[in-house]
């Protein structure tokens, strides 16, 4: 076993405003890592304005008081640098990566959206950005063959009220209903230094970054009263099973097992973490072996099982599988559920263990293997935790899985409050 | 004031360095190799010198099939048994297709490199190919590629492929084949296909902490028992353009948007107005900020966002643009779009749109420097195009030196606005008296 899982110094400030700032320096490439993570996203959102920490972080790049619209992606890739942003029901996320001597110019940037969105912010780019959220709507979610799945299997795991409800992308209606002042006030809210983490990855050394980060965000005033989302840690059991079909225009029947685990962060999680990659990551696991290529009933390539990895509540646990050709949804459902099943029955082994331990070891070394990779990571733990070096602990604690936790695991989250979720081709419904 | 108005300069430019390449022959193949010391991951790519160029007419998706059949088991061990080997490892093998080459690659760190070549040769180089697995995985692939084309895009890009380069040609069917083409295939086809094509040694590709390699070792394992030269390649093929727009509906009953793919034959990869064209193209539909995106996107809302590029193999290239739209505004979205090429190719590029284009291009270099898997694809590029050690550095050299004459030339000569075919999958019933109303091409039946 590793001593550590991220074998890079990590640096940390803390800005007289609250702002966190992390940084691990890395000379391998001339580029740098620069992320912001605001600990805002969909969990925040109360009824009648769902989508709109995501479309709000669509309005982060539309100008500031010192930047035009759109001039923010202008001048990132202008400088080489590629960028983006992500909401999740979690947090929003920033980040672009640059040649190393265009740093100044990300962390004026991102201060500049930080603290003077509010001024830009116009009706004109508000409506425009409505429209291209509801095309992505439309693209990812409506346009394609179980792109709801998402969106229909939140509201059976978590009951309404609860912040993991609702998806983030929003409904069409809330959207339509969105005006400026909500937005202007959500910025005011949220997007304050004490609520954010800027991490910076790469060709740059701790001391000149703390200073640039005085430099540019030091006078951007705290905010001491940002409401708490709703508390969603404890949801409890109903004992039932929630089942869903859909007809729809899919081209074969495909059937989703979820239920509630642990959080992101927790021990239970790291064992879900374990647990699903024996369930369902790669021709060895269990379900490619058992459905894929034992019984042949699921199509090879759509078969899986993933933790959904959300930290402020139990977190989803989701197994799928896609019908073969002649197999019917109810045939495959029963063969998805035994092999879920079988995780508490039948003792998993000591070649299930190391095959899953070897991939998570070498997906974890992947992800660090940018300096974006790094910086997003980084931002995670000192969000959600409160400390960066967290993220070392991270790959020893998932090769410390038992299969004794596993069978434990398995049975505690397996045993009830089961979501079956089943899409089936609309001619043969 | 609490905000910094002024917008702060460059610091410093950091010298660009490819990492160091080492070739040599080894084992009766080639190894093309670059030290990343300290990286504590590796990869390792087998290229071969057959794409789905080789693939015969009638057979597309014929290597796509034999990929997948490589891991149902080995002259060593059965499928099951292989997954566990790989999979032990931690690692899994990735196979890749393009009209000019195929990959299988591992990415694992670096202790474990040799045993994961090992297991990648036995794959690629002495697969059981069981006829009966071999038809299962036939017919799971065909299922795969139906899953796929039941998505908005692939018939869209199988129609303007095949009315581009003719569907009579191999390059005018799509890359991966259709689930028609691949459910015809039979059992020797893929046989066939592998003894004449995968049975020679072709070129490993390493990135890596070389310190920690064994170069002849893994060569050692990757070519062995393998024989025969180099495929004849063909030259550039010249491709006609049409005379006339024209406008390709493809049918998606009940689509809430419609799916736009616009293009026309391009040069080939060779071509020497290659980098001034790849800028083009990126003022035109490749960054964030490009006029397409800014246009339908930022200005109109049309879409969540449109692309565009020229994209070039060995012997033929292409010019596309491809988005999807809000079905009510498909007319008005293809007429801006058809608009904005038109614009490009008579009047140019700015230098204020070019400054961007090729920092942006020259810039990603540098970025792309970081992960071995970026390097181990910069290395492949160099392999296939048969292009120099210091390849990297000199396109970085010529995009940072393009000037605006010369990338408005290019668009000058490259777009073909006259010449495009306009495919458009969606709701016909809905669109289709607005697409004639657009009068931007003839509508083919």
């Amino acid at each position: 076993m590793p001593d550590s899982g991220y074998p890079w110094p990590i640096q940390t400030s803390r800005l007289d405003n609250g702002l966190r700032v992390v940084v691990s320096e890395d000379r391998t490439a001339p580029a740098v890592a620069v992320n912001l993570w605001y600990d805002v996203g969909s969990r925040h959102e109360p009824a009648g304005q769902t989508g709109f920490a995501h479309l709000f972080e669509h309005l982060m790049f539309e100008g500031s008081v010192n930047v035009a619209k759109t001039e923010h992606m202008k001048l990132i890739q202008g400088s080489g640098g590629s960028l983006n942003a992500t909401t999740n029901p979690d947090r929003t996320n920033y980040f672009e990566t640059v040649p190393a001597e265009h740093l100044e110019l990300a962390l004026w940037l991102e201060a500049d959206r930080m603290g003077g969105l509010v001024p830009a912010l116009t009706q004109e780019t508000l409506d425009n950005q409505r429209d291209v959220v509801k095309n992505e709507r439309r693209q990812r979610y409506e346009n394609v063959p179980y792109g709801d799945a998402w969106l229909r299997l939140l509201p059976l795991l978590y009951p309404p009220g609860h912040p993991y409800h609702h998806a983030t992308i929003g409904s069409m209606a809330d959207l339509n209903a969105a005006d400026l002042a909500t937005f202007q006030a959500f910025h005011q809210t949220y997007y304050a230094p004490n609520n954010a983490v800027l991490t910076v990855v790469g060709d740059a050394t701790a001391s000149d970054v703390f200073a640039l980060a005085d430099k540019y965000f030091g006078a951007l005033p705290a905010r001491d009263d940002i409401p708490p989302a709703p508390d969603g840690r404890s949801v409890p059991a109903t004992g039932q099973t929630a089942v869903e079909s859909v007809s729809a225009d899919v081209p074969a029947p495909r059937v989703y097992i979820a239920h509630r685990s642990y959080p992101f962060g927790s021990p239970g999680y790291n064992v879900i973490t374990v647990l699903a990659t024996i369930l369902g990551s790669g021709r060895g696991s269990r379900l490619y072996q058992r459905l894929a290529d034992g019984e042949r009933i699921a199509q090879p390539d759509l078969v899986g099982a993933y933790g959904v990895d959300l930290a402020h509540a139990p977190a989803p646990l989701i197994a799928t599988a896609t019908a073969r050709p002649g197999v019917s949804a109810e045939r495959l459902a029963e063969g998805l559920a035994d092999v879920v099943d079988e995780l508490a029955t039948v003792p998993v082994t000591a070649a299930e263990l190391d095959r899953a331990k070897a991939l998570l070891s070498t997906g974890w070394w992947r992800q660090l293997s940018t300096v974006d990779g790094r910086a997003d990571l980084l931002g995670r733990y000192t969000t959600q935790f409160g400390d960066p070096a967290r993220i070392a602990e991270q790959l020893p604690a998932l090769l410390a899985v038992t299969a004794e936790q596993i069978a434990e695991a398995a049975a505690d989250v397996l045993a009830t409050d089961r979501v079956t979720l089943t899409y089936l081709p609309e001619e043969t419904s | 004031m609490t905000l910094i108005a002024d917008r702060p300069g460059p610091g410093a430019a950091r010298p660009y360095r490819f990492p160091p390449v080492v070739r040599r022959a080894a084992a009766g193949g080639q190894v093309v190799a670059a030290h990343l010391p300290g990286q504590n991951l590796a990869v390792a790519l087998l290229l071969l010198d057959v794409g789905a160029g080789q693939e015969p007419v009638g057979k597309e998706g014929l290597s796509g099939v034999l990929a997948k059949a490589l891991e149902e088991g080995t002259a060593q061990r059965d499928a099951a048994a292989y997954a566990l080997a790989v999979e032990g490892l931690g690692t899994a093998l990735s196979t890749g297709l393009d009209w000019d080459s195929f990959q299988a690659s591992v990415v694992i760190p670096v202790d474990r490199l040799s045993a994961a070549v090992e297991l990648l040769a036995e794959a690629v180089r002495t697969p059981r190919l069981d006829p009966a697995d071999v038809r299962r995985v036939r017919d799971d692939e065909a299922t795969a590629l139906r899953m796929d084309w039941a998505n908005p895009g692939p018939r869209a890009d199988a129609a303007l492929r095949a009315d581009l380069f003719g569907a009579q040609n191999r390059w005018g069917r799509p890359m991966h084949g259709d689930p028609e083409s691949v459910a015809g295939l039979d059992v020797e086809d893929v046989t066939v296909f592998h003894s004449e094509w995968f049975l020679r040694p072709g070129t490993l590709i390493v990135a890596g902490d070389l310190d920690r390699i064994d170069l002849d070792a893994l060569a050692a394992a990757a070519f062995a028992g393998t024989g025969g030269g180099p495929a004849e390649r063909g030259g550039p093929i010249e491709v006609p353009l049409h005379s006339g727009r024209r406008i390709i509906l493809v049918d998606r009953p009940g689509s809430v948007q419609s799916t736009l793919r616009l293009g026309h034959p391009s040069p080939h990869r060779a071509h020497p107005d290659y980098v001034p064209m790849t800028l083009a193209g990126t003022v035109l539909g490749g960054a964030f900020t490009s006029r397409l995106n800014h246009l339908l996107r930022e200005v109109h809302g049309y879409t969540y966002g449109i692309r565009g590029d020229f994209a070039a193999s060995r012997r033929f290239g292409r010019f596309a643009v491809s988005s999807g739209v809000q079905t009510a505004v498909t007319a008005p979205a293809l007429v801006e779009a058809v608009g904005e090429i038109t614009r490009t190719q008579a009047t140019g590029v700015t230098e204020e749109e070019l400054e961007v284009a090729r920092s942006w291009r020259a810039g990603q270099l540098s970025v792309e420097l970081q992960s071995p898997r970026a390097i181990a694809s910069a290395l492949t590029t160099l392999v296939v195009h048969d292009l120099p050690d210091d390849y990297h550095a000199r396109l970085r050299e010529s995009l940072l030196s393009a000037d605006v004459a010369q990338v408005s030339a290019a668009a000058a000569t490259h777009l073909h606005p006259e010449a495009l075919t306009l495919v458009i999958e969606g709701d016909a019933a809905v669109i289709r008296d607005d697409l004639e109303a657009t009068a931007l091409g003839d509508l083919l039946p």
